[in-house]
């Protein structure tokens, strides 16, 4: 009889662990909630650090997911685990059985609006990186009324190590998304002035702090240490906005056309659902907690259900494949051993 | 000297001593208050407050109606304390006066006087049936309150625990006087129910009884008859003395230990009902009025309940009967004074109605630090203010962070066609109130007059603030005769009524949390909820008006860590989800950003909903 | 040069080794959430007292962290404890308080 792997979630981790279990002999099911498979990826223009347009690596992935022979159901939401791993009762209220699950469920995006002091849709030109990136996709950076920006700010840490919107984590990623769209910002508009707000830089990955550099030298992108405390609109609909620079200890001011707000990863919503379920944990931060940090990252503490991806912590896309072919390789032990 | 016995001397000297402790306190304190505080005291002596005063007593001092509203357990047992004693000595006295017909005799007779004569109830109607009776219910009364006591502390509820020193030997005292007080009647009934004796019964005089009957009435009675059998005849005879020695003893120790104790407030209600009545208050400043609030208060832990410190937050140890038995005794630690969200929850609840906040501000006066000369001098001639109108508008510090407030004014104010003149836009001088707060009140005039000024210079006649905050230091605090000051729901409602805004009706059901400054502050509960029904459904919250919840925020309380203000703001919210309204509104942007940092439930100010129901 | 406020004698340069760290490190074990500052700087951006004058709340707590008190307490004066710098605070530090505090047990001097 064959074995059957729900995969809850057809981002990037889902589709990877999906495509390593079917290597491996295993029949698995993507269920996702979209209209189609990519996550959060099928929002993004191009990656840090090397620049890489999202959707070379998008339909490698699609493309693998097809010749594997994988099960997609799109449009379809998982809303319970049941008997620790062994079913999922979907939104429909109907119910799949399976030997073992996969959680690859993601992350939320911040609701940069929560930190109201910032402006977001309250202002006209105040953005996301989110935003940004859809602006790259659709033709390029324009202030609302169609004008090419001449000052840029952006803000890191938005819902990121903020006590004050129950985010006390580091998300990790943003540090090096906020370079990278600084840099592709100079590189469409050269002429722009880019100023980017920071209190860390946090470049953990392979190439991100030559990325840094890179902005600071070639691209003479502005990096201003202090966080921006408040900002209006002024007349001609642009941001004002008030800073400390530390470096100084004077308080800053500056109007710039556009604002961007760097936000960070929120532990998925779905993570609540799947805590009612035995053996899922949550951390504080309601992201969740894997058996052991070190020998059990993708495991939990029920015998039929496996994590990868963002559902643990902020991750960058190639962790999270990886946490994908790691997850498949953990299932297959399990079912071989049963 | 005829009724003299060795044993009323214990309670003799413990009365004097406090009768002697009492006027001296109440005298001084009395000669301490400002002369024209004393005056409006002598003038009410001669009006109609006097009655009123007379009628507060009756109900508060002994009746306790207030205690019975909130608990009546509590309200039981204060009232069998303070009624059934209180008859207990009137009885007393009624009867002493029939005995004597009228001849005057020491007190100590009175209260002995079951020692000296021994009623019977056999033959006829007696005065000890009733004092029997009273002496009952109080021996129940002390049975609750044990039961109370015992049983609290094994459910680990927190009251007022930790009592001091005086508190302690008053309270072991006052348990023990009425059964103390029971056993000496018993052992006088019981030897004339062993030997016989001459008794009284009323309107027969004396006459002798045999052994077999015992006086006193149907508790004392028994009580004696059963001794009598239980014990030998010579314990019997050499007990008896003892036994009221004992009872003298325990009034004693009450009475020595009454004025160090909380059972200072039996006296101290009394005097305070009628200076309040006369007009006095607490003020900014420590006053001698202040000593009669902080001793009237019995420690009946009514106040902890409604603290949000204790009930969400889990402080304990600051609420107001903490601060005001601390502030008593002269221990007052800034841990204590600072720890407070001044809300006014716990004065709302207070049966003896103390000025808790004025209290605990005065004092917050006292221990400010001294600070310098000239202190903000930097603000002179700053005016940063924009546009021009009759109208003014103060944001205020807070709404400067909440920018969706200061974008709904702006459409309102153009919706309505007002010119404003908007004071601080671009960053202003504090109000003051928060420096006010912190006990630093003179270095908060400065910058009221500072704004004082600037809203004169501008010749406004409108003053519109969205900052709860803001309004009540406008209005309590600023000299602004001829600038009307309005809170921007006033405002708001004003427009709608006047016809010169019309918010479309939407039908949204929308939560309405009172803001502590603006509600029990200012007393303004009703301008929101018109506004707010003006645009949609309102739900009210389980706890709301006088006695809603405060959102943690509150600027007064300079303790608090933030932890402890974010889950009070996460309860608030979770009781605006409990409403069942799919968003909470409120009218304070401080409330606004507690509450919605649970991310619950969404939080809009008034402005907002309003701005958002305007045509385009 | 920057005037401060307040007068700066010594030679500028934080030496630890001859600070005076006691009430540094008294007020860090009754104020533990002092070390999380990650000096973000929202608090003086934000600060009423700070838009008017070059109070700087941040910079003043740093100080008093590394053993500088000298004319902290005076410059302290200029706060109008409005609030804002708490609310705005990422880490949750209580700044209202700890100026309170600063007020009561620093020197005038």
């Amino acid at each position: 009889m064959s074995k059957k792997v729900i995969i809850i979630g057809g981002g990037v981790a889902g589709m990877q662990a999906a495509v390593t279990l079917e290597e491996l002999g295993i029949r698995s099911v993507i269920i996702e909630k979209e209209d189609g498979l990519g996550g959060k990826l099928r929002r993004w223009d191009r990656l840090f650090p090397t620049m890489t347009p999202a959707e070379e690596v998008l339909d490698e992935l699609k493309d693998r997911v097809q010749r594997s022979g994988v099960e997609v159901m799109t449009s379809c939401e998982v809303s319970e685990i049941g008997c620790e791993g062994r079913m999922v009762t979907l939104k429909d209220g109907s119910s799949l059985e399976s030997d073992a699950v996969v959680v690859a469920s993601g992350f939320d995006l911040f609701p940069a609006e929560l930190k109201e002091e910032y402006g977001y849709k309250i202002y006209d030109n105040v953005f996301t990186t989110v935003d940004l990136e859809r602006m790259f996709r659709n033709g390029g950076v324009r202030t609302v009324d169609g004008r090419i920006p001449k000052t840029v700010a952006f803000l890191h840490c938005v819902g990121s190590r903020d006590e004050k919107v129950n985010q006390r984590h580091c998300s990790r990623v943003c540090c090096i998304t906020g370079v990278k769209q600084a840099i592709e910002i100079k590189q469409e508009h050269p002429d722009t002035e880019v100023y980017s707000f920071y209190m860390d830089m946090r470049m953990f990955g392979p190439g991100y702090e030559e990325l840094y550099r890179q902005a600071q030298q070639e691209f003479n992108i502005h990096f201003v240490r202090g966080r921006i405390s408040e900002a209006s609109q002024t007349i001609d609909h642009r941001i004002q906005i008030k800073a400390e620079d530390t470096l100084i200890g004077l308080p800053l001011k500056m109007t710039v056309d556009m604002l961007v707000l760097i936000v960070g990863m929120k532990a998925g919503e779905s993570n609540l659902r799947w805590s009612r379920c035995q053996g899922v944990d949550l951390y504080p931060s309601s992201f969740v907690k894997p058996k052991n940090l070190f020998l059990g990252g993708v495991e939990s503490d029920s015998k039929h259900i496996f994590y990868a991806g963002t559902v643990t912590a902020p991750k960058n896309i190639g962790e999270s494949i990886d946490e994908g072919i790691a997850a498949a390789h953990r299932v297959a032990q399990r079912l071989k051993e049963e | 000297m005829e009724h003299f016995r060795l044993f009323v001397l214990p309670f003799w000297l413990g009365a004097i001593f406090l009768l002697v402790t009492l006027l001296y306190k109440y005298i001084s304190w009395f000669i301490g208050l400002a002369p024209d505080e004393r005056r409006l005291f002598f003038r009410s002596l001669f009006s109609r407050s006097v009655f009123r005063s007379v009628g507060e007593v009756i109900r508060e001092s002994l009746f306790h109606r207030k205690i019975w509203r909130t608990n009546k357990l509590l309200g039981y047992m204060h009232t069998t304390f303070a009624l059934g004693w209180f008859l207990l000595i009137m009885v007393g006295w009624i009867e002493t006066l029939v005995y004597f017909k009228g001849e005057n005799v020491p007190l100590y007779v009175d209260i002995f006087f079951s020692y000296y004569v021994h009623p019977i109830f056999e033959h006829n109607f007696n005065f000890s049936l009733i004092k029997d009776a009273l002496l009952l219910l109080l021996l129940i009364g002390v049975c609750l309150a044990l039961f109370k006591r015992i049983r609290s502390r094994a459910m680990g509820m927190k009251r007022t625990t930790k009592h001091t020193w005086g508190d302690r030997v008053a309270l072991s005292a006052l348990w023990l006087i009425f059964p103390a007080r029971l056993l000496a009647e018993s052992m006088t009934s019981a030897v004339i129910w062993k030997f016989g004796g001459v008794v009284w019964a009323l309107g027969e005089e004396h006459h002798l009884i045999l052994p077999g009957i015992g006086c006193g009435s149907f508790l004392t009675n028994t009580t004696g008859e059963f001794l009598a059998r239980v014990l030998p005849p010579d314990i019997l005879q050499a007990g008896e003395l003892p036994a009221w020695w004992f009872y003298s003893i325990t009034l004693c120790a009450f009475f020595v230990a009454l004025p160090f104790s909380r059972y200072m407030h039996i006296f101290t209600e009394i005097p305070l009902i009628f200076l309040r009545n006369a007009g006095l208050k607490s003020g900014e400043k420590v006053s001698s009025y202040d000593q009669f609030q902080t001793h009237a208060c019995s420690r009946c832990g009514i106040c902890i309940d409604p603290c949000q410190l204790q009930r969400d937050a889990g402080i304990v140890g600051v609420q107001s009967v903490y601060f005001l038995r601390d502030r008593r005794s002269g221990k007052l630690t800034d841990q204590v004074a600072d720890n407070c969200l001044m809300c006014g929850r716990c004065e709302q609840a207070c049966p003896v109605g103390i000025e808790q906040n004025k209290l605990r501000l005065n004092s917050r006066r006292e221990r400010a630090v001294p600070v310098g000369e000239n202190r903000y001098g930097y603000i002179n001639g700053i005016d940063r203010s924009e546009g021009t109108g009759k109208v003014g508008y103060f944001a205020g510090c807070m709404t400067l962070l909440t920018p969706k407030i200061l974008r709904a004014m702006e459409r309102i104010f153009e919706a309505s066609g007002e010119q404003v003149w908007w004071a601080d836009k671009e960053g202003g001088v504090c109000c003051g109130r928060p420096l006010k707060l912190s006990g630093e009140i003179d270095a908060a005039r400065r910058m009221m007059e500072y704004n004082t000024e600037l809203f004169r210079k501008h010749g406004i006649t409108v003053l519109v603030t969205s900052c709860p905050i803001c309004l009540r230091v406008f209005r309590e605090d600023y000299a602004l005769e001829g600038i009307e000051v309005l809170h921007h729901s006033e405002y708001i409602q004003r427009l709608i009524v006047s016809g010169k805004l019309s918010p479309r009706f939407g039908g949204e059901n929308f939560a309405y949390h009172d803001p502590c400054e603006l509600g029990r502050g200012c007393g303004i509960y009703d301008a929101p909820r018109e506004v707010i029904r003006s645009i949609g459904v309102l739900s009210e919250a389980k706890e709301n008006r006088e006695k809603a919840l405060c959102c943690g925020a509150s600027v007064a309380n300079i303790a608090i860590n933030d932890e402890g203000q974010r889950r009070i703001g996460e309860r608030v919210a979770e009781e605006m989800v409990a409403t069942g309204a799919s968003a909470a509104v409120t009218a304070c942007p401080l409330c606004k950003k507690s509450i919605a940092r649970s991310n619950l439930i969404p939080v809009y100010d008034l402005a907002e909903v309003v701005a958002n129901a305007l045509p385009d | 040069m920057v005037n401060w406020g307040y007068t700066i004698t010594r030679v500028r340069r934080v030496d630890i080794d001859s600070n005076d760290m006691s009430y540094s490190r008294k007020l860090l074990a009754e104020f533990p959430e002092l070390q999380s500052c990650i000096a973000c700087g929202s608090c003086t951006a934000t600060c009423t007292a700070g838009n008017l004058t070059k109070f700087n709340v941040r910079k003043l707590q740093t100080l008093v962290r590394r053993g500088e008190y000298e004319g902290v307490r005076k410059e302290l004066e200029k706060c109008m404890l409005c609030g804002k710098c708490r609310l705005v605070c990422p880490r949750g530090i209580n700044i209202r308080g700890l100026v309170q505090k600063l007020k009561k047990e620093l020197p005038v001097k």
